[in-house]
């Protein structure tokens, strides 16, 4: 699943375009607000949804290897997290759902069945 | 075989460079071993072994009248004429250098007149010493290895570390988020730099993640310490305080005593050591009430040869 699909599926806007989105497939997803949580995951390929908009949520997707941050419900970005975006080439984007939609919304995406 | 088997036309820069700067005067022997026009040849057959020499110049108060090669002394040996004297028998049709010319003139004389050694002149036409292809050579030798000490100042040092190990420190402050994950971030592109998989970059990156949280979080502050060498990576996390009541405790899953402002930082769920401990192939931790706790992890690299080549 390309990031675009998910841009234009679910009305986001892309805040930084890192150099993952155009060529890279999302094939995990984890959704949650606690960086413990994304830490333990043991996956690759991974997008972030999260209602926790600061700069440990970028740290935390740069270390697991994360190709993106989805911010939910439309939350307002720090103007240090979208600089730490940039730095760390980690794509950011914001959901105008709830984290509930779009989660469902991109379970759909990924299962069309 | 050449004389010199040194071209003062197509060498390398760096030595054609040396070739022009070094005088005749700065590699030939000197002072000279020399005979008188009227010495018997004995004399010089004496000088050339006692002084292990092959070739002695005929001179006169610094005037130069011929030169005598051991080729020379051999022939008088078989003709019986050693007590000849040597302005008999000595070589007169010579070929000489001046002190002031650069080697590489010298170093073509020895391709083009195919003589073992040539006297050299003073502007004044005084004998002032002589050059030999040992003397080129040896002083090339010296003059290269001056350069190549020259050279190697030159190279970055973190090239010539990084074939065999790599350590970096980090200081990390209390409550101090804004730069928690700095080291992290720098242990994986080093990582990253080198090609190894993602999978186990991701596990020493969480590991030294997690490690910079907790001093962060948990300590009063302290040092992180990266090193690799070719076999594995360490991460120390070493604090000043204020140390933990009881470590068991602490390595349960779930077990904080993280507070709220942490949490909705989304931290402090005590998961972290655990995380530490699942990333590492060895873990250690010590602590101390009063003292500090110290934190280990070492994960072990793969070996040259399983480490995927750079696409």
């Amino acid at each position: 699943m390309k990031l675009k699909a998910i841009v234009e599926t679910l009305g986001c806007k892309v805040i930084y375009k890192g150099g993952a989105f155009d060529t890279k497939d999302v094939r995990n997803v984890i959704a949650s607000d606690l960086m413990s949580d994304v830490l333990v995951v043991d996956k690759d390929h991974l997008l972030l949804i999260t209602s926790l908009p600061s700069d440990q949520t970028i740290r935390t997707s740069d270390i697991v290897g994360a190709h993106a941050v989805l911010v939910v419900n439309n939350k307002s970005l720090p103007a240090s997290m979208v600089s730490l975006a940039k730095e760390l080439d980690v794509t950011l984007m914001q959901s105008p759902l709830t984290k509930f939609e779009s989660c469902v919304m991109i379970g759909k995406l990924m299962n069309p069945t | 075989m050449k004389a010199i088997p040194v071209n003062p036309e197509q060498s390398p820069l760096v030595i054609l460079d040396l070739l022009f700067k070094l005088k005749i005067k700065d590699v030939m022997s000197s002072p000279v071993i020399t005979a008188m026009r009227k010495d018997p040849m004995r004399k010089v057959q004496y000088l050339m072994r006692d002084n292990r020499i092959s070739g002695v110049p005929v001179a006169e108060r610094g005037r130069l009248f011929g030169i005598v090669s051991i080729n020379d002394i051999i022939q008088a040996l078989d003709g019986g004429y050693s007590d000849d004297a040597v302005a008999l028998h000595m070589t007169t049709q010579m070929v000489v250098l001046e002190e002031d010319m650069p080697l590489s003139f010298g170093i073509s004389y020895f391709e083009k007149f195919k003589f073992g050694r040539f006297p050299v002149l003073n502007k004044e036409n005084r004998l002032v010493g002589i050059l030999s292809s040992r003397d080129v050579s040896a002083s090339l030798l010296v003059e290269l290895h001056n350069e190549y000490h020259k050279l190697e100042a030159k190279l970055p040092l973190a090239a010539i570390k990084d074939v065999n190990t790599i350590t970096r420190h980090f200081r990390v402050e209390r409550f101090d988020f804004e730069n928690a994950g700095k080291a992290a971030h720098a242990i994986k592109k080093i990582l990253s730099e080198q090609n190894y998989p993602p999978a186990l970059i991701r596990r020493v990156a969480v590991a030294a993640y997690e490690m910079e949280i907790n001093l962060v979080v948990h300590s009063l502050g302290g040092t992180f310490t990266f090193h690799m060498d070719p076999e594995k990576v360490e991460l120390l996390a070493a604090d000043e305080g204020p140390g933990i009541p009881n470590v068991e405790l602490a390595m349960q899953e779930g077990y904080t005593t993280a507070n709220d402002w942490i949490k909705s930082l989304g931290f402090g769920a005590g998961m972290g050591l655990n995380n530490i401990r699942r990333n590492a192939d060895e873990f250690n931790i010590q602590s101390a009430v009063g003292r500090g706790t110290t934190v280990r992890a070492t994960i072990l690299l793969p070996s040259e040869r399983d480490k995927p080549q750079p696409t």
